[in-house]
């Protein structure tokens, strides 16, 4: 009935592993690290670039994957929300994320951590106006938009205070 | 898989390549910038094909802004962020691209979304394309029997037509760089500010002799046609009137709606986008008089 196509071999870092995959040229992204890789934080909304639960950070640009075509990601860099911090820590703008209570049901909140660790890298002080711009991709169906917006400002102050990270302990106990 | 059907994808290793399984597959191959439209069309199912291919290896030689003996030359997989990071953004004469980058889709939208890319989709929403519109762009057509450059206004026949052959790729486009005493504006109106489609969008160019208007572009989502076009009425009425009140009405009430038809769908009946369509117009024409009398972001 369909034509069956050969698998690709691809590379791809992904938070800071290496992973060789073979994919077919119609998989996208989001397909390839949810379903053959297990790095299942990485959601998929829409699957129509609208809804920003699928971004990840590629080559440290924001990119949504499900838009991208797996054999496109062949020898990029890529950073999902595990990767932020090394393992037993947690990234300054998750731990804002927790301070602020943002978190309700938590399927955007990957995509939403990515976007403000994307801001912060480009703009580790922003304004009002270019926090609701980056996140304006972002739907967050429980509405804690307003929270969203405070921890941008407390993530912004951690990294500008030159706390990076925190160790998970002292966060959950 | 949620893709609904299944196909192959080519990964040209440079333009000549891409050129060449172009003009030998198409158009049963058809090119993919950004992919943007592309994915969400095949997940619709609206398009059918083979094969993609995948322009984005070609980047590296396809995405720039640079000036160029009296042109500023856009590449056309040159992103809408990449746009925003460069000088056009800064130029008063050109500082539609300013307003175009925030308004286009959102931020991780205008890391993938390309120039060329939006014009190829020829749709009444192409903001690149409207805003290029009044700027007189041309637009490069490469294939591999040759090159040739055409006004982007002739390259539109309908929604999501152009008029090329399938085995042209559109790889630049360029316009002449603009006199000083010049500006551009792009205004989007729709319920929310940020990630919209817009009602109405317009763009426009114009060049003042302190009050009067020596000449002037103005371009929407759509004037009688389902894609983006001119409103030629409109500007041979402004060309050398001042920039009053009275001039402005006339320009609404009396001739824009001579021209222009607008369609009625969920999202906006005719009637309410005519009249907005209007009140975008004098707001823009206002907003490029402030900025090149300000000589900045007004």
């Amino acid at each position: 009935m369909y034509d069956e196509y050969p698998s690709v071999k691809i590379r791809l870092r992904v938070d800071g592993k290496h992973y060789e995959v073979y994919v077919k040229p119609y998989e996208r992204l989001v397909d390839v690290l949810r379903y053959k890789l297990g790095i299942v934080s990485v959601k998929e909304g829409c699957g129509r670039g609208e809804c920003g639960s699928c971004v990840v950070l590629m080559n440290g640009e924001l990119v949504p994957s499900c838009l991208i075509l797996a054999i496109r990601a062949n020898g990029s860099e890529i950073t999902t929300v595990a990767g932020l911090a090394p393992e037993g820590k947690i990234h300054a703008v998750q731990k804002a994320l927790l301070d602020v209570h943002a978190i309700q049901c938590g399927f955007c909140i990957p995509g939403v951590a990515l976007a403000i660790k994307w801001l912060l890298d480009k703009n580790p002080n922003p304004s009002d106006e270019e926090i609701k711009e980056v996140l304006s991709g972002h739907y967050c169906r429980c509405g804690s938009y307003l929270r969203f917006i405070k921890a941008v400002k407390t993530a912004s102050k951690y990294i500008r205070e030159g706390r990076i990270y925190f160790d998970i302990k002292e966060v959950i106990s | 898989m949620v893709l609904i059907f299944r196909f192959n994808v080519y990964r040209p290793k440079d333009l000549d390549d891409a050129l060449e399984i172009l003009d030998r597959e198409a158009p049963e191959v058809i090119p993919i910038a950004g992919g943007t439209d592309v994915l969400v069309l095949v997940r619709e199912g609206v398009i059918r094909f083979k094969g993609l291919i995948d322009l984005w290896p070609l980047r590296r030689k396809l995405s720039f802004v640079r000036r160029e003996d009296e042109f500023i030359r856009i590449g056309a997989l040159t992103t809408i962020n990449e746009l925003g990071r460069s000088f056009l953004t800064s130029d008063v004469r050109y500082l539609g691209f300013h307003d175009l980058i925030h308004y286009f889709a959102t931020p991780y939208i205008r890391n993938l979304a390309t120039v060329g890319g939006n014009i190829a989709t020829a749709h009444p929403l192409s903001d690149v394309a409207i805003l290029l519109l009044t700027l007189n762009a041309e637009v490069k057509l490469m294939s591999a029997k040759g090159e040739r450059w055409v006004p982007l206004e002739n390259l539109y026949v309908g929604k999501r037509v152009l008029r090329k052959e399938p085995n042209e790729l559109i790889t630049e486009v360029r316009f002449r760089e603009k006199p000083t005493n010049s500006s551009t504006s792009l205004l989007k109106f729709d319920r929310r500010k940020a990630h919209i489609m817009g009602y109405v969008v317009v763009a426009t160019h114009a060049y003042m002799d302190h009050e009067v208007i020596k000449d002037v572009a103005i371009a929407f989502d759509s004037v009688g046609k389902p894609y983006p076009g001119r409103a030629k009425l409109v500007e041979e009425f402004l060309k050398g009137k001042p920039l009053t009140n009275d001039v402005l009405s006339k320009a609404v009430k009396e001739v824009l709606v001579k021209e222009m038809t607008r369609i009625s769908d969920y999202r906006a009946t005719s009637e309410y986008r005519l009249y907005l369509s209007g009140v975008l117009l004098k707001r823009s024409l206002l907003k490029v008089k402030e900025r090149i009398q300000r000589g900045s972001l007004g």
